[in-house]
């Protein structure tokens, strides 16, 4: 005995209902190491991110690392929330079409003090992938370079540099910065924040207050 | 009146050479300004106490390894009197391959002049060497000065040889220098010890040093202290005080001073990711090992693509590895020879956040890596796969 074609399609939707339900509850097994509650928040929260288009790999990772550092669950869950708002803002500056690493990348850089605008300039600059670039700037300003110059130094070489010779500079101005060169003396002087050196660079003293 | 005349080829001279040095990689260089006002009280050696009001601007052009810094300084004297000095200085670091690691050379040229009411002037003109030998966090370096020096009459010749070290850790950097000074018939030598601390928004410098085997420039302990306070993106306040020697070289007087003021900035870095990073754990990478070297991080891809990572730590029994990249799950590293331990992953395109651990202690950011503030209170080392 045959039934209709409608209980057919009805079955089918049915199914689909059913099995779209049971995926989206279904939370990744790495995130086991996890309690209980934090894994069903930061469950929801991958969930959140695939029904917004953003990457889920990076969320995951960030609570796994969370758990290995025994940070607690809501520790856990605010920073699994920031970072996907960071690659939300992300991906609102770099286009619909950037790769996950791209935001991935591009996350981290506007955690870093890069401003959106810098991003979306990064993008119509350069062709070629950004994971190198955003990196690049990254690496600058986490190493002590003001934000504003990092940034650039890296749209003026992106549009003509490879990946490689990005990452060449990127160790140039490191090595040099970590030898006491300027900007991170600059940086370290103008902000208060931080003193990469007083004695290596001759040139870079004078930043105290002057003597009469 | 500022430079003197016959400073200023001299100066045309600064700017040109380095400009020259510097200009393939102009890309990364900024300007930076600031302007600091000030009340003070200042008594010169063999002079009455004075109040003083100065307007000091100060401008530098600079990019790794290389930096050109002009600074002025206008006093007006509650006298009526007024006194103008001013410098420039350019200072390069020899590109990487000229000396091997960790040997670096520097070289920097001053000049300068000052001037007091219409009757006293100086001007100098001096070209320093120094050698670097540099480590983690440390270093030491010597160095020679020659040059002229000028008060009103024909130039005397300038001679100094110095060494120094410095050693910086978390927010702490100190240092100590002895150097005999040749100015003339003027002789001396300077012992002097330096630190610079910064906690918040708050910067602190001291120095405090002793002049001896001195002919002609005077002797005695000096030193002096400022504290600035950053109240805002461009604005921060200081206060500063001490006594200083003789500088016989720039013609600057000995005297006691103490000063407040105001420093304006017009450019201003944004906040950083990482100020230098605060121990969380004692690590080898935090200073604590006896081995700078040791936990330092290398990527090095190899030839079928996967990429090896090794560590450096001589002293350790065991090495671990967690990041993205495995899925925060610790991997033992394997240990071979000269103290190294590696592992080689297939890892994709991608930036990626990871920790080293030895002998079971605490997670940390190895040397070698960009580091950044992870949001669990401590630091993570950044690695990007291109």
């Amino acid at each position: 005995m045959r039934g209709s074609p409608w209980s057919g399609a009805a079955c089918l939707l049915a199914a689909t209902l059913v099995t779209g339900t049971m995926a989206a509850q279904q939370i990744d097994p790495r995130l086991d190491r996890l309690d209980a509650v934090t894994r069903s928040i930061v469950g929801a929260l991958v969930d959140s991110a695939v029904a917004a288009a953003l990457p889920t790999e990076p969320l995951i990772q960030r609570a796994l690392e969370g758990a290995t550092k025994r940070a607690t669950g809501e520790v856990i869950v605010a920073a699994v929330r920031r970072l996907a708002q960071d690659l939300a803002h992300a991906r609102d500056a770099l286009g619909g079409t950037a790769s996950p690493g791209e935001l991935t990348a591009g996350a981290a850089a506007l955690r870093a003090g890069a401003s959106p605008a810098f991003l979306t300039e990064l993008r119509r600059t350069r062709r070629e992938p950004l994971i190198v670039p955003l990196a690049v700037l990254t690496d600058l300003v986490a190493s002590g370079v003001p934000v504003d110059s990092a940034a650039h130094a890296v749209v003026a070489l992106a549009s003509r540099t490879r990946d490689a010779d990005l990452i060449e500079f990127r160790r140039a101005v490191e090595r040099d910065i970590a030898l006491g060169a300027p900007p991170a003396a600059a940086t370290a002087a103008a902000a208060g924040l931080t003193a990469q050196s007083v004695d290596v660079n001759a040139g870079a003293r004078q930043q105290r207050p002057g003597r009469p | 009146m500022w430079p003197a005349p016959a400073a200023r080829p001299v100066c045309a001279a600064c700017v040109t050479a380095a400009f020259s040095l510097l200009a393939t990689r102009a890309a990364v260089a900024q300007a930076t300004g600031n302007v600091d006002v000030a009340v003070s009280t200042v008594r010169y050696d063999g002079f009455l106490p004075s109040g003083a009001a100065s307007l000091t601007p100060a401008v530098s052009w600079e990019r790794p390894g290389a930096t050109i810094t002009a600074r002025g300084t206008y006093l007006r004297f509650e006298s009526g009197r007024r006194s103008l000095h001013g410098i420039l200085a350019a200072s390069v670091l020899t590109p990487r391959p000229l000396l091997p690691a960790p040997w670096r050379g520097e070289l920097t040229v001053s000049s300068g002049g000052s001037s007091y009411a219409s009757f006293a002037s100086f001007w100098h003109a001096t070209g320093e060497i120094r050698l670097h030998y540099l480590a983690e966090g440390r270093g030491v370096w010597v160095g020679g000065t020659g040059g002229r020096t000028s008060y009103g009459r024909s130039p005397r010749p300038v001679a100094v040889a110095a060494l120094g070290a410095w050693s910086r850790r978390a927010t702490l950097t100190v240092g100590a220098s002895a150097s005999r000074s040749f100015v003339g018939d003027t002789a001396y030598t300077d012992l002097t010890s330096r630190m610079h601390i910064v906690r918040g928004t708050v910067a602190v410098d001291a120095s405090v040093g002793d002049r001896m085997s001195s002919r002609g420039g005077g002797h005695g302990v000096f030193g002096d202290g400022s504290v600035t306070l950053t109240l805002g993106e461009r604005t921060a306040i200081f206060l500063s005080g001490g006594r200083y020697p003789t500088d016989a070289i720039s013609g600057t007087v000995s005297g006691r001073y103490l000063s407040a003021g105001i420093r304006l900035r017009t450019v201003t870095p944004r906040p950083v990711l990482r100020a230098v990073p605060t121990p969380t754990q004692r690590s080898p990478a935090n200073g604590d090992g006896d081995d700078p070297a040791a936990a330092r991080l290398d990527a090095q891809r190899t030839p079928d693509g996967s990429v090896r990572l090794v560590v450096v730590a001589p002293a350790a029994a065991t090495v671990e590895l967690a990041g993205d990249f495995t899925d925060w799950q610790p991997v033992q590293l394997r240990r071979n020879a000269a103290g190294t331990w590696e592992t080689v992953r297939k890892i994709p395109s991608g930036v990626y956040r990871f920790n080293v651990r030895i002998d079971g202690s605490g997670w940390f950011a190895p040397a070698g890596t960009a580091r950044a503030t992870d949001d669990f209170g401590g630091e993570v080392g950044i690695i990007t796969v291109p």
